[in-house]
């Protein structure tokens, strides 16, 4: 099935068109984006029961972007309607005026051309299967609380068993001189969450469930019971680490952080811009080994990342950011194409209407390879088994690496020796640990159940992944 | 809106609700280097009702609960709607009963910071000139800066009463700092402020420079081992924000936390300094509406408050402080430097520096640090530190200096023994 049109956009498209024809009477150039969203979270645990429909995704606004012919200003607003339409192009015409009022002596403001746009007319809709409006909120909150009754019962050393599911529908309309674009998305995400404790201290296993859809996804839950619980229990006999440089074996979603933190978002391009990248000096050499190709895409995979458009009207592209193992290109918003004289991949995102727009990513993997995972375990000699990423911070200029996870496995001559070790910091020199990988399993597996900043704000919705991966890495 | 809002929770009869209502206005300036990119202003209106059914459930007195957005600009026909399917939809979702704050009616208060005297506009600027006008050195200069102008006016209503609205200023936003020589590197900083102090604000970014012309001496990291680690400024925050976590109503109830109220936790036999920590009222109302006043969290290392909103209080038959973002606590006696001339790793920057609330654990990678080795004090940068509050609490030091942010009035510095490290020479 397809995701519906939103009503409100669709009734509010003659007044964004009528404000866009006026402000290009008076801009050279103007583009609205229109947002509705519609979104609820179901969550339980021991304790606590909890229906919200307010959230980050269930926002409803409109962004217009403006150009004098060489300056660009932005204005944000959610009261719509005719008789605002005179105030809102006064708002619009004073920001456009403000330039002179904020900036310091000795700066400069660049000028860019007139963006030149070719005719598009677009609308899409994402499928879904299970529609999450008409299942009832109570068989939804029945089945988290079944699941949760069958963790708890597992084991009397279990705090507590958190499990929550959000489900988000993001409708966006897109206008400027050249083009009316339309998508219609609908993603599902969410987790479980179980905690046992010692002494003071509150250990904590998840398992992220998530898909480009509907309430299918509440499926995927009941097959992490086993897994998570076991990582939980075992997370009470966890040690703290000796530091030191070891084989690992990351499992997918810790390929996924390593993927997107520690590399994708050093090719960001409007880091290109300001010269804060250092893959900007690398495009065309070796970046990793021969084993790895990433790539970068909002329309080759369906995940939570996947859109048709982004939010300044550039189609969705699946980009290939490293082909064995040599950097190929960055990913790019339009502004920054514009700066960089490139082709603009689709990847400029707002965190919502209220906010700017900045190159950001969207679903990123690393393609699988051929090895077994079993394989993978059976060549370390000495080494960890990585599991549940829980964050990282990326570092573009210089490479550094910070990831954390909350699972450290050991391996001894080829198999797992049952001791854990938590918490985990991976640290080090990005090509030097994307330039170690030895060995790549067959399947990659993208996950999306967490959001992505840029610096420590800007979030927006993100997925990534990979396959198990072999490679040297500074554990602390 | 909130008139329109009341009129249609009368009309459906629904007895329990609250209101909150925020009115948003911006000025935001991007510069790349010295260019100004892009120009913002931004201007919203938002609403969020929560809608609460009595119920009783096995014998029990429960709470239905469901929150839906309101978005300006619906119709009253729609209003209806939206808030008729809302209520339908509180059936589902209960808890057990408890009752809303019982606030007061009050007049909007006015904001009393200094960015008040002043347009968006104004105070955008100032920001500006206060950082670009630090960007003096040849060694380092400002690569990036984002600037963020903010009024905001929050009302805040409930059926039991309460009904307040409070305005606030401020000026937040973000800088990197980029060094060329002898290495290509940057440092990445953000920055809030409530009152116009620009001659911090001044200092900090001159400081942030400094820094990375450090940062871009520094080519190895520490050496790996066990270290006496220095941390400052925004990092002390942080490991103190355990002791504000786990003393949450909502941690305890949910017995998250074992912490009551006289319980000595920060130990027995404390080596190093208690601790003491207030939590300070930075805004006259949190989001119930409960008025703020500064409270002691901690006294000596002892448990003085469980703080938290109306729900959870009742569910512990305490108090409701309401939510709290900002704490003040004592300085120590031992100066900075004094700290520094121990063998010792100053911390000055990590990628991200994050405490985990649940199992007292802290870390995160180097960016730049001060390695003191007994002999020499040199820039390092890499490996990370993983540390624990719960080994490392009995023994913190706290420096002499204060530091003072938007969320923290406190010592600068604090010195924790025997953290762990992953560098070099593994």
């Amino acid at each position: 099935m397809k995701v519906p049109d939103s009503p409100w956009l669709q009734e509010n498209k003659p007044f964004f068109q009528k404000l866009l024809a006026e402000l290009l009477k008076q801009f050279p150039y103007a583009s609205l984006l229109a947002q509705d969203g519609q979104q609820a979270g179901y969550s339980v645990n021991r304790r606590l029961t909890n229906l919200t429909a307010e959230g980050l995704f269930g926002d409803r606004g409109c962004v217009v972007k403006v150009s004098d012919g060489a300056h660009w200003t932005e204005y944000s607003f959610n009261c719509t309607g005719e008789d605002r339409l005179p105030a809102i192009l006064e708002e619009i015409r004073a920001a456009a005026a403000m330039s002179a009022a904020v900036m310091p002596a000795h700066t400069t403001q660049p000028e860019y051309p007139i963006p030149q746009e070719e005719e598009t007319v677009f609308s899409g809709s994402t499928d879904y299967e299970v529609d999450p409006l008409s299942v009832g909120d109570d068989v939804v909150l029945a089945k988290l609380t079944a699941l949760r009754d069958t963790v708890l019962a597992k084991d009397e050393r279990i705090l507590d068993c958190a499990i929550r599911i959000n489900w988000s529908k993001i409708s966006k309309l897109f206008l400027s001189p050249k083009k009316d674009l339309t998508q219609n998305i609908l993603w599902t995400e969410g987790s479980m969450v179980v905690m046992a404790s010692r002494g003071e201290e509150v250990k904590t296993a998840y398992e992220p469930v998530s898909c480009l859809g509907g309430l299918e996804a509440l499926d995927q839950m009941e097959g992490h019971i086993e897994s998570v619980t076991r990582t939980a229990l075992d997370l009470l006999q966890a040690e703290p680490i000796t530091p030191g440089t070891y084989d690992c074996i990351c499992t997918p979603p810790v390929t996924g952080m390593i993927v997107h933190e520690a590399f994708g978002h050093g090719v960001e391009m409007d880091m290109f811009v300001k010269k804060r990248a250092l893959a900007e000096q690398y495009l065309g050499k070796p970046v990793a080994s021969p084993l790895i190709t990433m790539r970068d895409s909002a329309s080759a995979a369906a995940q939570t990342g996947s859109y048709f458009f982004d939010d300044e009207g550039t189609m969705a592209k699946d980009t290939v950011i490293i082909k064995d193992g040599i950097l190929q290109t960055g990913i790019s918003d339009w502004q920054s194409a514009m700066v960089l004289g490139t082709e603009p991949t689709g990847n400029g995102r707002r965190q919502s209407f209220r906010r700017k727009a900045y190159t950001r990513m969207t679903n990123t993997w690393f393609e699988p390879g051929k090895d077994k995972v079993e394989d993978m375990i059976a060549s370390i000699e000495h080494g960890f088994l990585l599991e549940q990423p829980s964050s990282g911070m990326e570092d573009p200029k210089n490479w550094g690496i910070q990831c954390m996870v909350d699972v450290a496995r050991e391996i001894e001559h080829g198999k797992l020796t049952g001791r854990i070790y938590s918490p985990i910091v991976l640290t080090g020199y990005v090509p030097d640990l994307l330039k170690s990988i030895s060995m790549v399993s067959e399947e990659t597996v993208l996950s999306g159940s967490g959001m992505c900043g840029k610096g420590w704000k800007e979030w927006v919705k993100v997925s990534d992944g990979g396959p198990y991966i072999k490679a040297k890495i500074r554990l602390g | 809106m909130i008139t329109k809002i009341l009129h249609t929770l009368e009309a459906l009869h629904i007895p329990v609700w609250a209101v909150e209502e925020t009115v948003r206005e911006s000025a935001e300036v991007f510069f790349i280097r010295k260019r100004l990119d892009l120009k913002r202003k931004t201007s919203t209106q938002d609403a969020t009702v929560r809608l609460y059914r009595p119920m009783e459930k096995d014998g029990k007195a429960v709470l239905g609960t469901f929150t839906v957005p309101i978005h300006p600009g619906l119709s009253d026909e729609e209003l209806y709607h939206t808030l008729e399917e809302a209520w339908s939809r509180t059936t589902v979702a209960w808890n057990p009963a408890y009752e809303l704050y019982h606030g007061p009616k009050a007049d909007l208060q006015p904001s009393a910071s200094g960015f008040a005297k002043a347009s968006l506009e104004e105070n955008l600027r100032a920001a500006a000139d206060t950082i670009f006008g630090a960007d003096t050195r040849e060694d380092a200069f400002l690569n990036t800066v984002e600037i963020f102008a903010n009024r905001t006016v929050q009302r805040v209503l409930n059926s039991s009463g309460t009904d307040v609205s409070w305005e606030t200023r401020g000026v937040q936003g973000e800088y990197v700092t980029q060094c060329l020589k002898p290495a290509d590197v940057e440092t990445y900083h953000a920055f809030r402020l409530r009152n116009p102090d620009w001659d911090t604000l001044r200092q900090e970014v001159e400081e942030a420079l400094t820094q990375t012309v450090d940062r871009a001496c520094a080519t190895v990291p520490p050496k790996a081992g066990t270290y006496n680690v220095i941390l400052s400024g925004d990092q002390v925050r942080e490991v103190l924000s355990y002791y504000q976590s786990r003393a949450a109503s909502h941690m305890v109830y949910q017995k998250y936390s074992t912490w009551s109220v006289g319980d000595k936790v920060q130990g027995e036999n404390i080596e190093g300094d208690t601790l003491s920590i207030t939590l300070t009222a930075a805004d006259p109302y949190d989001s119930e509406g409960i008025p703020l006043r500064d409270r002691p969290l901690l006294e000596n290392g002892v448990l003085r408050t469980i703080h938290g909103g109306a729900r959870f209080a009742y569910y512990l038959g305490i108090e409701p402080t309401g939510s709290y973002s900002t704490m003040q606590v004592p300085c120590g006696t031992v100066p900075l430097a004094e700290m520094k001339q121990q063998p010792s790793l100053h911390v000055v920057s990590f990628s991200d520096f994050q405490m985990d609330d649940f199992t007292g654990h802290f870390g995160g990678e180097i960016r730049l640090a001060y390695l003191n080795d007994g002999e020499t004090v040199r820039p390092v940068t890499g490996g990370s530190i993983n540390g624990s509050i719960l080994d490392a609490q009995k023994h913190l030091i706290f420096s002499q200096e204060r530091y003072r942010s938007a969320s923290y009035d406190g010592p600068l510095a604090v010195s924790i023994q025997g953290v762990a490290v992953a560098g070099a020479g593994e």
